[in-house]
């Protein structure tokens, strides 16, 4: 046993017991621990978003950089997305929160010229071209069973959510077997969040009994 | 009935008690129950393993110390991999909070192989506008990076002067804690610059990714802590690392864990309808 000498890794160590102190009961002490946590993150969060993007990319070429290296031209295209950023902080005065729109219309237009497609390619279309019946599949037993399998799961789960007809006859059967579906993936769904939770807690007791204690090698 | 009632009744802090201990125990005391690996670890170990000496990867680190045990595991076994096999790699974050661990990785793993920074490994750092970034990294990735994680502009690193664009880049490894994350890599990388992308992520979020690994649009998926037991497994009996292996060492204790689970789940379903049956 080789107790920890870091200061860095005790303060990790008791700041650990003292969110899982919580198990126990709310207390003052995981309290501390939760806006700790939150204060820390902020703070982190704003330092890297200043030293790796706002630095950078605007601060710096437009008000440190000189001509010579950053061109007047690019400097006024610069001012564009500084104006925009700025228009976001006219929420908090009433007067001026009307200006808010402008960022958001550019953001909103912007990202759904570039999310739309790409989505669709993404996430419809090659998604559907995963579940076809096509004549590779037919080479092997085991790949023709699965690739029937997703293809009966994906058409009896859509039928489910197929509304407007009541789910009488055959449609009833199909919306029936899409919730077998539906369950089983639910299922795993679950079973990996176990898993999950299970591996967050093996990695804080890691941390104490090896890096803290010095119990595991 | 009595027991069941008890049962039903227990306080959750035992049960807190109990799990914790049968989670540790094997963490001091391994039970050996081994580790295999499956086709999806092996298919990203493959792809990994095929691409010619010199080359780059791009390993994004999507996620924060909260996901931690799950995922860094998966980051520090693809990068000892990586520099076993002579590949340079290239890291760089969507999210904000991962920017550290990425840091770490790169500060600790390249020393064990002689590998140097700005040579065989470059941390870009992380930047807003993450289909922007994606997108802009597919044209041009000084423009979008034009200094990396630590200041030093790109033009001063070796290593970037033989990668400019994604097309230089045989496969990107995005290991993703949930959004941002490897969705944004298949979203712009692979669809438009027809990247391979493997991914890592949370068992939390496996079930979602599975659907792109049936449909061909990625190569290979490590799912949770186990899928980086499995890497870690491959990565060693290929004789690439001696490292120790933290989730390989974990897997006793998440089987123990998950055996405690399914028990309670039978046991609180059987005592649940064994007394709401003598109710009625």
């Amino acid at each position: 046993m080789h107790i920890s000498t870091s200061i860095l890794t005790w303060v990790a160590a008791i700041l650990t017991i003292g969110i899982f102190s919580f198990l126990w009961k709310d207390n003052p002490f995981y309290k501390f621990c939760e806006h700790l946590f939150v204060g820390v993150s902020v703070g982190y969060t704003i330092a890297i978003t200043w030293y790796n993007s706002v630095y950078p990319d605007l601060f710096d070429p437009l008000f440190m950089a000189p001509l010579s290296k950053v061109s007047l031209g690019n400097k006024l295209l610069l001012v564009i997305p500084l104006v925009l950023g700025l228009c976001y902080f006219c929420r908090f005065i009433p007067r001026l929160s009307w200006l808010i729109r402008f960022p958001m219309a550019f953001v909103l237009g912007w990202a759904s010229g570039v999310v739309i497609p790409a989505m669709l390619q993404t996430n419809v279309l090659k998604q559907m071209q995963g579940t076809f019946l096509t004549p590779g599949i037919f080479t092997r037993w085991d790949v023709l069973l699965w690739a029937v399998i997703s293809f009966v799961g994906v058409v009896c789960s859509v039928l489910y959510f197929f509304f407007s007809r009541e789910h009488k006859g055959a449609l009833k059967v199909a919306s029936e077997t899409g919730i077998v579906f539906l369950m089983v993936g639910f299922g795993a769904s679950f079973g990996y969040t176990v898993m999950a939770r299970m591996s967050l807690l093996i990695g804080r007791l890691q941390f104490m009994l090896r890096d803290w204690l010095g119990v595991i090698r | 009935m009595k027991l069941f009632n008890y049962l039903l009744k227990i306080d959750r802090r035992i049960i807190y008690i109990v799990v914790g201990l049968l989670v540790m125990f094997p963490l001091v005391k391994p039970l050996g129950l081994g580790v295999t690996s499956g086709p999806r670890a092996r298919t990203l170990f493959e792809a990994i393993d095929a691409v010619p000496a010199g080359k780059t990867i791009l390993i994004s680190v999507d996620f924060d110390p909260s996901s931690m045990p799950e995922l860094y595991p998966m980051l520090t076994a693809v990068m000892r991999h990586a520099f076993a096999k002579n590949l340079k790699v290239l890291l760089c974050g969507l999210w904000v909070t991962g920017a550290g661990l990425a840091d770490k990785a790169a500060t600790e793993i390249p020393p064990e192989y002689g590998k140097k920074y700005g040579e065989d490994v470059v941390f870009l750092g992380w930047k807003a506008g993450v289909d922007a970034v994606i997108l802009g990294m597919g044209e041009n990735i000084k423009n979008v990076y034009p200094v990396d994680y630590y200041g030093k502009p790109l033009d001063s690193l070796p290593m970037m002067n033989t990668v400019k664009q994604l097309r230089d880049i045989p496969i990107v490894f995005a290991i993703s804690a949930g959004t941002p994350g490897y969705q944004d890599w298949l979203l712009y990388a692979q669809s438009r610059y027809g990247m391979r992308v493997g991914a890592g992520v949370t068992a939390v979020s496996a079930a979602d990714a599975y659907p792109y690994l049936q449909s061909g649009q990625m190569t290979g998926l490590l799912a949770g802590m186990k899928g980086g037991a499995e890497y870690e497994v491959l990565v060693q009996k290929a004789g690439y690392s001696k490292a120790y292996m933290p989730a390989v060492a974990a897997m006793d204790s998440q089987s123990l864990a998950h055996v405690v689970i399914l028990l309670l789940v039978i046991v609180g379903n059987v005592a649940y309808f064994a007394t709401r049956k003598r109710g009625a």
